[in-house]
């Protein structure tokens, strides 16, 4: 039978301080994907492999892993994808390591608790009337199935570690702040408190997204256009120290 | 591998599961408490990735009365979806509450899809009478979860406890006292103590190997209440949807049919003028996905993968905007999963299982007998859905008796100052019952029993039924309970053991068959989608009842409760 050399990386942190690369071979099927084969893996050769999945179907966000040292999804990666048949699967690097490719991604739960939640404005008319065009530019955001690939990917997070809360974040408050009926503006926070401006706009967390989101192009820019404008727009600067006047 | 008990949390209110159910209730018990009450709400997997995230279509609700929709309709469609199994005093609640909660998500900030003029759009849907699923594109059940989540992030006294594998309830004289978890990262044991409990783990699909179903769901909820010794009603009932996507049985939503797409065999005709002149497409899953298994049987399908042989659905009256616009993920999976994009050939489909009517017995409050302790969601059952759910009616289901099972536990624990307090026995049973599984007992491989489950199931208890083949199954099945405690676990480490999970996972679903097939087995007549080829009709004098299985001494031991019929007597059930 047709068969397919995958290198995985395997390390359990309580016992192993360096991780290592094993090779395993599964049979080739019509259509499969990493996934598969790591299942496979488990499943026939070594059950000791750890790894999160799901959905298998690319909702859920579960499998998140490097395939030849790009962030991807092992449920959407076909086999027959990838140059030369060369197949390396390693955990994503930019969260501490449970096991082998299992990682704690459990950072993110705190940092979304801290940007400010969907706030509608007070005394709108019932029912709510809002325009599909608006729906759909929300929604781009809320598409978002927080894999962190766009996190694993992003050079300022992988690198400097530098209180910058990173893309999946971005997509988060724009998916509030595009919502037509939101009474809050959240790219103040979004830079001063969420680090955005680390950001240099490389554009590799669009690149990685399994949802193709345009995060950079209408996420980052945007949130971070709103924060300059408001910081040097006269006008704004002028309101600002009025709504400081009055809570004195 | 050391075992230990490392932590005993303490809650007035612990929710096993975090799907839309379970979300609902976390909001509602946080509401209606009021800061007062410490609430933990715990999943198998990362909180945030439900299987519910998988449900498309939409959310049924009645939202426009001044357009000719009214609850009376919305009731009977679903009570004649249901074979007239529904209980129908339940079943008007529902439909009152549906358009309440529906908008109550809007107010949350869902993206709910809308009309011209601004206002919420609703599409067609199986077996409904008026077009009244709410939908999000094609991923409602997605956004809405999201839109649970954020919402529950508003409340600071809600804990939330990711990939913890619940494996027991604690209950003492009929008391509910906590849940038992492994916690799968480090593979040490936690006890939630809690006054009070809902259940909320979703349904049994992964029972079957051909199926809409995440992994996720082995229906471990279920599991645990059988071995407690609580009753499940209406078990034998199971919905298979009719477009799983062959090979992979991912599932193609019903809004393809809704928006007026076609399903058609081998001979490119549109069989479904044949069984349902007047619905057509649209008719109820249960007589869709009848049809289409007797248009294979007959032989006109095409030849699939392993058995796997399949109809057409077509999507080409639906037209390439509203492709894109509405059904813009199903496209994506049609192209990534099968290489086939819906916009120029039709997707190859087959029924394939989706959905567990019946489920843990409950009061129309969620309550399940046991002091302390509702079910909601898919794991209850609450009986909305009867013999057949009608396609949009779940959701519904998780977001408004979600809500109820939330705020009924809420206010009780108000109300009910009584301490509990654990014994060592039951603390030391924690330890025992993982340190056990670790044991090795034999040379059973579970993956294969899993394997030989599915394959058992798919055949013997799938869309047609008789006796030769449920006797058949469950006697399969039987072997694979005595097999499935001959098993050794190969991995022995503690962190992140996949092994031990997706073993204890397999106990808990070849329990489940056993009462699934052996309800099957008795009920020996046609309704909804349990359908005997050896009993094709309905019988109401015999069966109009529901079903309630225990098990007793470790058999399983059914008796018949009478359904709550209101307003609409049992018809025929023409479409």
């Amino acid at each position: 039978m047709d068969s397919v050399t995958v290198s995985v990386y395997r390390r359990d942190p309580a016992t192993e301080k360096e991780g290592r690369y094993v090779d395993y071979v599964v049979p080739r099927e019509e259509g499969m994907v990493v996934l598969d084969a790591m299942k496979y893996i488990e499943r026939h050769i070594d059950p000791t492999l750890s790894l999160r999945w799901n959905c298998m179907a690319g909702k859920c966000g579960s499998c998140s892993a490097e395939i030849n040292n790009k962030p991807s999804l092992m449920c959407k990666t076909r086999i027959d994808s990838l140059k030369d048949g060369k197949i390396k699967v390693s955990p994503i690097a930019a969260y501490p390591l449970i096991k082998d490719l299992a990682t704690d991604v459990s950072q993110n739960w705190d940092l979304l608790k801290r940007i400010p939640p969907f706030t509608p404005r007070e005394g709108l008319e019932r029912p709510w009337r809002i325009s599909q065009v608006d729906i759909e530019r929300s929604k781009e955001f809320k598409k978002c199935i927080e894999c962190f690939l766009c996190q694993d990917v992003c050079h300022v997070i992988r690198e400097h570690k530098a209180g910058y809360f990173g893309p999946r974040h971005v997509v988060k408050a724009a998916s509030l702040d595009m919502h037509p009926l939101d009474s809050l503006d959240r790219s103040e926070f979004m830079n001063k408190d969420a680090g955005l401006g680390y950001c240099n706009i490389t554009k590799c967390c669009t690149e990685v997204c399994p949802e193709e989101i345009h995060i950079t192009d209408n996420a980052i820019i945007p949130e971070k256009e709103r924060a300059v404008n408001a910081q040097y727009d006269p006008i704004a600067i002028f309101l600002r120290s009025r709504r400081k006047g009055g809570k004195r | 591998m050391e075992i230990y008990l490392v932590e005993i949390f303490d809650y007035d209110l612990v929710i096993v599961g975090s799907g839309l159910a379970g979300l609902r209730a976390a909001i509602e018990a946080a509401r209606t408490g009021n800061g007062k009450l410490r609430i933990a709400i715990i999943a198998k997997n990362q909180l945030m990735r439900p299987h519910s995230i998988s449900a498309e279509g939409g959310s049924a609700a009645v939202l426009y009365t001044e357009e000719g929709d009214s609850f009376d309709l919305h009731a009977y469609d679903t009570i004649k979806g249901s074979d007239y199994l529904g209980d129908q005093d339940v079943v008007e609640f529902f439909v009152r509450q549906c358009p309440v909660d529906v908008l109550e998500l809007e107010h949350w900030g869902i993206p709910w899809a809308r009309r011209e003029d601004g206002r919420i759009a609703q599409r067609p849907f199986g077996g409904h009478s008026y077009p009244r699923a709410t939908f999000a594109s094609d991923r409602t059940g997605f956004y809405e979860v999201h839109t649970l989540y954020d919402t529950l992030l508003k409340y600071g006294n809600v804990d939330k406890y990711h990939e913890q594998f619940v494996y027991d309830f604690i209950i003492e004289n009929n008391r509910f006292k906590g849940v038992m978890a492994l916690d799968i990262p480090t593979g040490q044991i936690r006890i939630f103590k809690a006054r009070a409990g809902i259940i909320a783990t979703g349904g049994l699909g992964r029972l079957y190997g051909y199926t809409t179903y995440s992994h996720l769901v082995t229906g471990d909820g279920l599991a645990i209440a059988l071995r407690r010794g609580m009753r499940l009603k209406d078990i034998e009932f199971i919905q298979f949807h009719p477009t799983g996507l062959v090979p992979s049985g991912i599932l193609i939503t019903e809004g393809v049919r809704g928006d007026g797409g076609i399903l058609r065999n081998a001979k490119g005709e549109r069989f479904m003028e044949k069984y349902a002149p007047t619905k057509k497409d649209l008719a109820p899953r249960d007589i869709v996905s009848r049809s289409m298994m007797t248009e294979i049987l007959e032989g006109r399908g095409f030849k699939g993968p392993n058995g796997l042989d399949y109809l057409l659905l077509d999507f080409s009256p639906i037209g390439a905007e509203k492709i894109k616009e509405k059904l813009s993920q199903v496209r994506e999976i049609g192209m990534h999963y099968v290489g086939i994009d819906p916009l120029e050939s039709p997707l190859p489909v087959r029924p394939a299982a989706h959905y567990t009517m019946g489920g843990i017995d409950v009061t129309r409050t969620g309550f399940t007998g046991i002091t302390g302790l509702w079910a909601a969601g898919e794991a209850a059952c609450y009986s909305v859905h009867g013999a057949n759910r009608l396609g949009a009616n779940s959701t519904s289901e998780c977001i408004v008796f979600g809500k109820i099972a939330g705020g009924e536990s809420a206010k009780w624990l108000l109300k009910d100052n009584g301490m509990i307090t654990l014994s060592e026995g039951e603390m030391s049973s924690a330890e025992d019952f993982i340190s056990d599984a670790y044991k090795d007992k034999g040379d059973n491989d579970p993956y294969e029993i899993k394997r030989e489950l599915w394959s058992t199931m798919d055949k013997y208890a799938y869309v047609f039924r008789n006796e030769k083949d449920l006797t058949e199954g469950l006697k399969v099945i039987r072997g694979l309970i005595e097999r499935s405690g001959k098993i050794s676990i190969s991995e022995k480490g503690n962190v992140y053991n996949q092994n031990l999970i997706s073993t204890l996972e397999m106990k808990n679903l070849v329990e489940l068959a056993e009462v699934v097939v052996f309800s099957a087995l008795q009920r020996k007549e046609s309704r909804g989608s349990h359908f005997r080829t050896d009993y094709p009709k309905r019988d109401d004098e015999n069966f109009l009842k529901h079903t309630i299985i225990q098990r007793v001494d470790g058999a399983p031991q059914i008796t018949y409760r009478p359904v709550t019929l209101t307003k609409w007597k049992p018809e025929p059930r023409v479409y």
